[in-house]
């Protein structure tokens, strides 16, 4: 049995499933205060009449994270930052850095040692974050500083290129700051849900949902706590594949009271984001879907100046077809027939009070439904254009092209049913609605694989490989070629597995460049790259007339 | 929302001219890791565009390819000049207030006519985005300012006789580097004499000797020729560690330079440090134009650099001098070479193509008309080609001809054609993009 839990913004859902059967259900308020209420109230429903011996993994998709930092609850950080030549990033992080002078060149060698003897122990603080440009090359100036730093005192320390082994120290750095601020609160909550389960015998691991939707043992998350940002989406994007997988290349929308989360499908499989995802203002390294998260939903606010309507981003509480005090979005949707749920009397009178001298009811739910079209449909194309501008670094790349062509849409999620439809009409696209897609994210959760991802960097001048995601810098071996990084890096994998107590799983390859050199010292040598990971993804497949609880 | 810079970022790490070539592969590879390691692409100044392909039509606006333009490039070349092309297209729309093409194969060797590669160019993507703008945008007066450690002898050589591109070159002194051309004389065919700038500088020129040069003289010629865009040919080999060339501008001069100039749109030339220069010189480049701080913008190695030699300043003040004369002096003097040539103006030329060792003789003929742009015959003999010994006989046919013009110089094709003297006669029309063979 596989136990999977999603702390939502409204529902916190628990699922239990065995051989592709969703056997359990349980569903319970958030408790914004106290996630973990939430998650014990959901637990203690679904597992009335379950032995907790037969679970063999939990999974939690928590918004313990992401609440944090949305509601400012974060600890302050120590930011140290080694730079070197380059743009000025006084700017470019959410607390001023402390600037140290080491440097490292976009070869890993290190130009200048950092001076070190310039970090402090600020009082009162105690999570810290250290990131140099080109630490991913060469670890060195990094690690220094960190130990410096827990020398110093700091509980929490946090290094750039121990979070993300790729080039951008802007993102690495923010991720290690978000990772220090979460730190304390990630821990608290891990040794809360340690204890709540060993107290119902629950032995199984527990993994964590990551946003790039792979799980990893609660340990391993502590020390990327960042990870765990906007698992939802994640987990409701797993829910789909785990329900019905789209056989074509299309877009999916989770509606729900406040957001739609929309997704891409090509293949069957989502697309991964090409960069990190965006905290507040700030990027960071850590890895996503490409997704985006609008402020339409069912319970969306609606405005009305001039002739102009708007719908969201606020959620303004249920619609009043369903008894709530203000009009919103899903009034207009009852008003036009599009849903079959609720008061149509009261629907009417929600809209009834936008509506001036001569205009029916239709037509003012007819603008405000096209108004809240509007704006999902601005992020579907922003998505498409953010997709079309993926780096092209080789004539075959432009030649072959990279363009997304969605050839439908999938509507989960039960904010706004019939708005898909509408916007399927819109677009001009076929509309899919799983059945189940209620408690997706849930599934998504219990059935997603742990992921790993890692790459390799073998410079044969410089006669040294680098595996980033271990700070592992090795010797070469004789003849070097791909075929080695390949099995180096897989083998790595393998063992990360091995000490993360996960199952080994088909390593694919994400990207691969390699260049014949020629350097300034007339020394010939080859850059090989290779970047590899355990596919994220789920372990199977739900059946939909079982899902559909 | 206008966002302050548009990037292309396109280098084409499957193309080559050969191995151990300087124009090899991984030529922007270090500059790629560097861009992406200092999180250029995600300022919210910038916006980052992917190149499109450009189309035979773009390029035959500006060249005539023997025995055509198409076999003669690979797609490498498409792709590059079509980032140009989407780099304008970008600025035009108002979506960016300029843009930097970070592209390769580069261009500013490559001349009107095209037998082969010489000095690593093929096509001439400046010019290309300079005949698009002019056709799709309408847009008349150019300045092309030059910032190659070369002299840009291709681009001089396609706007020699266009009086609407100013075209500046500085450039170490052609006697101690290729191509060998680029003084101050060769100014321009009478009807564009002065349009065409060269600055020779002294092996050794740096920062303090280029932005004295740029200060003193190249601000006032483009204030004083009002174009309505500047485009930059932002070669970046006058770094101090280039390997083909001994000049000693660093990154920060660079960047100086892009932060003067405020190009609208900028395209890649050559650089072939790439990895002790590249890297920071387009960091550099990238910042300026984006309006961002570069003051942090240093070289890791300056091991190579050396303080200029006392003579750089004194060239420079005499160029400032002397060519500062024959801008003042531009209209009587074209005025002057016009009345004194009559009806058609002539230049012989030998051109090399290093690349291949193909030697190709010229005799190109401007033919005046009072009432428009007239047109141009161009006869060429290529020795050593990869399709063997050619010979051409071209007509170009410029934008807004009037009808006598077009019936002349249809005339001269027919007859070229009727001697039997020539392999190809080649009409091209550089309004359509069209090149006829007769």
């Amino acid at each position: 049995m596989l136990l999977g839990i999603d702390v939502g913004g409204t529902f916190t859902d628990a699922v239990i499933i065995k051989d592709a059967k969703i056997l359990a259900l349980g569903k319970c308020t958030t408790t914004h205060g106290a996630v973990l209420h939430g998650i014990l109230a959901a637990l203690d429903k679904v597992l009335t009449g379950y032995d907790p011996a037969q679970i063999k993994r939990v999974v939690i998709s928590s918004t313990i994270v992401t609440n944090a930092l949305t509601e400012n609850k974060i600890d302050p950080v120590y930011l140290a930052v080694m730079p070197g030549p380059g743009m000025n990033v006084e700017k470019s992080f959410p607390i001023p850095p402390q600037i140290l002078k080491g440097y490292v060149d976009h070869r890993g060698k290190v130009v200048a040692v950092p001076d070190v003897e310039h970090l402090q122990k600020r009082p009162g603080v105690a999570a810290a974050a250290i990131s140099g440009k080109f630490a991913v090359r060469n670890r060195q100036n990094e690690q220094l500083g960190a130990q410096v730093l827990r020398e110093l005192g700091y509980q929490y320390v946090f290094q750039g290129s121990g979070l993300s082994g790729e080039l951008n120290f802007v993102r690495r750095t923010n991720s290690a700051y978000f990772a220090a601020a979460v730190a304390r609160i990630f821990q608290e909550f891990c040794s809360q849900v340690r204890i709540s389960l060993a107290q119902r015998q629950i032995t199984a691991p527990v993994q964590i949902l990551k946003a790039d939707g792979g799980t990893l043992p609660l340990e391993e998350v502590a020390l990327m706590p960042e990870e765990s940002i906007f698992t939802g989406p994640a987990a409701s994007v797993l829910g789909i594949m785990a329900l019905t997988p789209p056989v074509q290349d299309s877009i999916s929308l989770d509606v729900g009271g406040t957001t739609t989360d929309i997704a891409f499908w090509e293949n069957g499989k989502p697309l991964l984001a090409r960069h990190g995802a965006r905290i507040g203002k700030y990027n960071t390294a850590v890895r996503a879907f490409h997704m985006r998260s609008v402020g339409i939903g069912g319970d969306s606010v609606i405005c009305r100046v001039g002739a102009e309507f708007t719908v969201g981003p606020e959620r303004s509480g249920p619609s009043m077809a369903v008894g709530g005090t203000a009009p919103a979005l899903a009034d207009a949707l009852v008003v036009l027939g599009q849903v079959n749920y609720g008061d149509r009397q009261l629907a009417a009178k929600a809209m009834q009070s936008f509506a001036r001298e001569g205009e029916t009811i239709t037509w003012v739910a007819e603008q405000i439904v096209k108004a809240a079209l509007e704006v999902i449909e601005r992020a579907i194309q922003d998505m498409l254009y953010q997709w079309s501008i993926q780096p092209v670094y080789t004539v075959n790349d432009v030649l072959k092209g990279t363009a997304f062509k969605p050839r439908a849409l999938i509507g989960v999620g039960g904010g706004a049913p019939g708005l898909i439809n509408l916007l399927g009409e819109r677009l001009h696209l076929p509309v899919q609605v799983p059945s189940g897609a209620m408690v997706a994210n849930a599934v998504g959760a219990a059935l997603a694989r742990p992921t790993l991802r890692a790459s390799l960097r073998a410079d044969t001048t410089e006669g040294y490989y680098l595996i980033p995601e271990s700070g592992q810098r090795q010797k070469l071996p004789q003849n070097f070629d791909k075929q080695q990084a390949h099995e180096l890096l897989e083998q790595w994998l393998n063992t990360e597995c091995d000490r993360l107590g996960l199952t080994h799983q088909h390593c694919e390859v994400v990207a691969e460049e390699s260049f014949h050199t020629l350097h300034a010292s007339r020394e010939t040598g080859e850059i090989i790259y290779v970047e590899m990971q355990l596919q994220p993804g789920i372990f199977y497949r739900v059946q939909g007339e079982e899902a559909a609880l | 929302m206008t966002k302050q810079l548009g990037l292309v970022f396109f280098p084409a790490f499957d193309w080559m001219i050969r191995p151990g070539h300087p124009e090899r592969q991984e030529r922007l590879l270090y500059t790629r890791d560097q861009l992406q390691e200092e999180g250029i692409f995600d300022l919210p100044s910038i916006r980052e565009y992917r190149p499109r392909l450009a189309t035979i039509r773009d390029l035959q606006r500006v060249h005539v390819g023997v025995p055509s333009i198409r076999k003669l490039i690979t797609p490498a070349h498409l792709a590059s000049a079509g980032g140009c092309l989407t780099a304008a297209d970008a600025v035009m729309h108002g979506e960016v207030e300029r843009a930097f093409a970070l592209v390769r194969p580069p261009g500013h060797h490559a001349m009107r006519v095209v037998h082969g590669i010489r000095g690593f160019c093929t096509i001439n993507i400046e010019a290309i985005m300079v005949e698009y703008l002019r056709s799709v945008y309408n847009i008349k007066k150019m300045a092309v300012v030059d910032t190659d450690v070369h002299h840009g002898d291709g681009s001089a050589d396609i706007f020699y006789h266009d009086p609407d591109t100013l075209y500046i070159s500085f450039h170490q002194d052609g006697r101690t580097l290729y191509p060998g051309s680029g003084f101050p004389e060769e100014a321009g065919s009478p009807g564009a004499w002065g349009t065409n700038i060269n600055l020779p500088l002294l092996p050794t020129t740096g920062d303090a000797g280029l932005h004295r040069l740029y200060d003193n003289l190249i601000t006032r010629i483009l204030e004083e020729f009002q174009p309505e865009l500047i485009l930059n040919s932002a070669g970046q080999d006058n770094h101090f560690s280039d390997p083909l060339a001994s000049m000693m501008v660093t990154a920060k001069g660079y960047a100086r330079l892009a932060d003067k100039l405020k190009a609208d749109l900028a395209v890649l030339e050559g650089g072939y440090s790439v990895e002790a220069a590249l890297p920071y010189v387009n960091t550099g480049i990238i910042l300026a134009m984006a309006g961002l701080d570069y003051s942090k913008v240093v070289e890791p190695d300056q091991s190579a650099l050396r303080p200029q030699d006392p003579r750089c300043e004194k060239r420079i003040d005499q160029l400032i001098e002397q060519v500062g004369e024959l801008w003042d002096h531009r209209l009587e003097k074209g005025a002057e070479l016009r009345h004194r040539c009559g009806g058609t103006w002539n230049r012989n030329k030998s051109i090399y193509y290093d690349e291949e060792g193909i030697l190709e003789r010229q005799l190109e003929t401007e033919h005046y008309c009072t009432r428009c742009h007239g047109y141009l015959t161009i006869s060429s003999e290529a020795e050593n080609t990869r399709f063997g010994n050619q010979n051409a006989f071209i007509v170009t046919l410029y934008r807004d001809m009037c009808p006598s013009c077009r019936a002349k110089a249809r005339d001269e094709a027919l007859r070229a054609k009727k001697s039997k003297q020539w392999q190809y006669v080649l009409v091209q029309d550089i309004a359509t993009g069209e090149v006829e063979r007769l």
